[in-house]
């Protein structure tokens, strides 16, 4: 097989899978509590600054894991309970809200690490041979957690007890609570959950990327983007939507060059918008 | 307003009186001593991308304004900072260089932006009084009284791609860059020494300027093109991300790259991993082992500290923006557009780069070719008083 061709295919699948990884959190917290998180970005970054920290101390990478969902969990928990619990139900209040968070979070940061760019080292440097190609190692593995974890989370929300209940708040929440489930406890879990999402994504992403303040706007449009072409509420829009349009980019980025890549994105949200308002799979 | 109905005419009559108060403030301070200051306007970037460039360029302007008052200040008068924001669109930039020219009645201006802002002072400034523009760019300004210290594509890349083909017998080349002026002006000239120089292009392209860019299929597209050296000009977070991605996939060993713009920030972004046979050709690095630098150097962190924010080579362009556009006034005893530009030609100032000539109202100065040693950068090769390439009357 051509080398090249197995290094686009590989780039590819990478796009898609850790475009997942990035969309996550966010469509757990849109998708079963509509509360649109534009700060989302922010606890990627917030992710990535928690594996810097322990990078900075000295920790073995692995550490960076439990680290940043302990950072993610607490600030989950503080925002859900004095900001968004208020605003269930109110979503474009909950964009406003989260908007102005995204700014102190980033505020936040710059007081403590400064507005330059700090630099993660790759914890597991080298490549692998796939198919008698070199690949960075690190990617491959990102790859391999992604989709392992769509897996994961795929029958767990499908045969757990919890998923049960989610969908029977998302459901109908009043009907929920009548039936005996505490509606606010499993919301907040739900919104903490997403933001721990968001926060692993940022410590998968940080050797890859740079890492600065701003880093968290490179990632809210285009997970909006993915929300919009695969749907809001399941698991399947999600990876569809990640496919489409991490697809897309790879593709076209892939044939054409970066601006059309772009471009393509671009069109294929607006036509969606327009003529697919819903996605893909919506739960409707 | 997203507060509408709780606003009542009461507390808007309030907010219009205290913001006019406020306004009116610095107004009344600045008429007390308005005759005895030479007025510096000192467009630096304060918001938008190029924002983390905005504490050390204010630092280096404070600095420059030090010194010059320590040494007599300007045509006999203290100089004075007015500083705006540069980070903003250009129609934003051209609204506070006529405020700048009106309301504080600056004497000269010093700027540290792209071109489009740039540009768009030139716009609103009109030659009526002198600016002077201080970072590297693309070459081609010619307005009148408009003074270029930084480095030209001509600086930057032809005594380095002659150096990288006669030592290191580089002959095919890639060229990336983002999508605007810079970059394309840059390459294009890059090209023709590159046919000089007896080598070949075998690949250019332009990420987009702004948008979250990933560089995997660049990458890939170098992997199979297979070139000698890769020219750089991606700006910023995107420089980062394209050279770890580079080095990711372990281009880093066989191919050489040499960036245009890639300074200590960047570089530290950029991490010591992936610097790898990665060299930055610019006017100013802040190693460099020159007497003027260390004196610079030194004084720079004597003033702010240890901690102080970084230097790096566009807020140097601000120090020796303010102490060419003072020198520049001293020696021609006057602001006056005419008599400024007869002075200029010829004219030489000692700047943290070493002696800077003008010549065609832009600069003759030394750059240095310096390769990454994990995130420090050493210098390989210095070329001295290299002509811009420009040709302004």
């Amino acid at each position: 097989m051509d080398p090249i061709a197995v290094t686009i295919a590989l780039n590819i699948i990478y796009e898609i899978t850790t475009l997942f990884v990035i969309v996550l959190g966010l469509a757990i917290v849109f998708g079963l509590l509509k509360v649109m998180n534009l700060a989302h970005g922010e606890f990627i970054m917030v992710g990535a600054y928690a594996a810097y920290f322990c990078q900075d101390q000295g920790w073995p990478y692995i550490m960076a894991i439990p680290f940043a969902l302990f950072i993610a969990a607490i600030l989950g928990y503080l925002i859900e309970f004095t900001l968004i619990r208020h605003l269930y139900r109110r979503p474009f209040d909950t964009l406003l809200v989260t908007w102005g968070l995204s700014f102190l979070l980033r505020e936040v940061i710059e007081l403590v690490y400064g507005k330059g760019f700090q630099s993660l080292s790759n914890p597991i440097p080298g490549s692998i041979d796939v198919l008698g190609e070199p690949y960075p190692s690190y990617r491959a593995l990102v790859m391999v957690i992604a989709i392992l974890s769509v897996l994961v989370l795929w029958v767990w929300y499908r045969r757990s007890l919890t998923g049960a209940r989610v969908k029977a708040m998302v459901e109908n929440p009043e009907l929920a609570r009548a039936v005996g489930i505490r509606v606010d406890n499993l919301a907040r879990h739900t919104f903490v959950v997403g933001t721990c999402f968001g926060a692993l994504a940022g410590v998968m992403l940080a050797p890859l990327t740079r890492v600065e303040p701003f880093m968290g706007l490179d990632y809210i449009l285009t997970s909006f983007f993915v929300l919009v072409v695969g749907g809001v509420g399941t698991i399947l829009g999600l990876s569809s939507g990640a496919g489409v349009i991490g697809g897309v980019q790879s593709v076209v980025s892939n044939l054409f060059g970066e601006t059309s890549g772009y471009f393509g994105v671009l069109l294929i949200a607006i036509l969606f918008l327009w003529l697919k308002p819903n996605g893909l799979i919506s739960r409707s | 307003m997203l507060n509408g109905k709780k606003t009542s005419r009461r507390t808007v009559l309030k907010a219009t009186l205290g913001g006019a108060a406020l306004a009116a403030a610095p107004g009344l301070i600045k008429y007390a001593n308005a005759a005895s200051d030479f007025k510096i306007g000192l467009f630096i970037p304060l918001s938008g991308p190029a924002a983390l460039f905005g504490p050390s360029a204010k630092n280096c302007g404070e600095l420059a304004i030090d010194e010059v008052n320590k040494s007599g200040g300007v045509l006999g008068r203290q100089a004075k900072l007015y500083i705006a924001d540069a980070g903003v669109p250009p129609a934003e930039a051209a609204k506070s260089a006529v405020r700048l020219m009106l309301r504080d009645k600056v004497d000269l201006i010093v700027g540290n932006h792209d071109s489009a802002v740039r540009q768009a002072i030139v716009g609103a400034v009109k030659g009526k009084i002198p600016y002077v523009y201080s970072p590297v760019y693309e070459g081609g300004e010619c307005s009148p009284n408009v003074f270029m210290l930084g480095e030209t594509p001509q600086q930057q890349l032809m005594p380095a791609i002659d150096h990288f083909a006669k030592t290191k017998g580089v002959k095919s080349y890639y060229l990336i860059g983002n999508d605007y002026v810079w970059p394309r002006v840059t390459n294009k000239l890059a090209k023709k020494y590159i046919a000089a120089a007896g080598g070949n292009v075998v690949g250019e392209e332009y990420i987009p300027f702004g948008p979250a860019n990933k560089f995997e299929s660049a990458v890939t597209r170098i992997k199979s093109a297979k070139p000698d050296l890769v020219v750089i000009t991606l700006v910023g977070g995107d420089n980062v991300n394209f050279n770890r991605t580079f080095a990711e996939f372990g281009l880093d060993k066989n191919i050489s790259r040499v960036a245009s713009l890639l300074e200590e920030n960047t570089l530290m972004g950029v991490g010591a991993e992936s610097s790898g046979n990665l060299y930055s050709s610019m006017a100013y690095f802040a190693n460099i082992e020159s007497a003027e630098n260390k004196a610079f150097v030194s004084s720079y962190k004597a003033k702010f500290g240890a901690k102080a924010p970084v230097l790096n080579t566009l807020a140097e362009s601000n120090y020796a923006g303010i102490i060419f556009g003072a020198a520049l006034t001293n020696k021609t005893g006057s602001t006056n557009a005419a008599k400024l530009a007869a002075t200029a030609e010829g004219l030489t100032v000692s700047t943290p780069t070493g002696a800077v000539t003008m010549r065609n109202r832009h600069t003759d100065k030394n750059m240095y070719l310096a390769k990454c040693n994990g995130t420090q950068f050493k210098i390989a090769k210095v070329f001295n008083k290299v002509p811009s390439g420009q040709t302004c009357t």
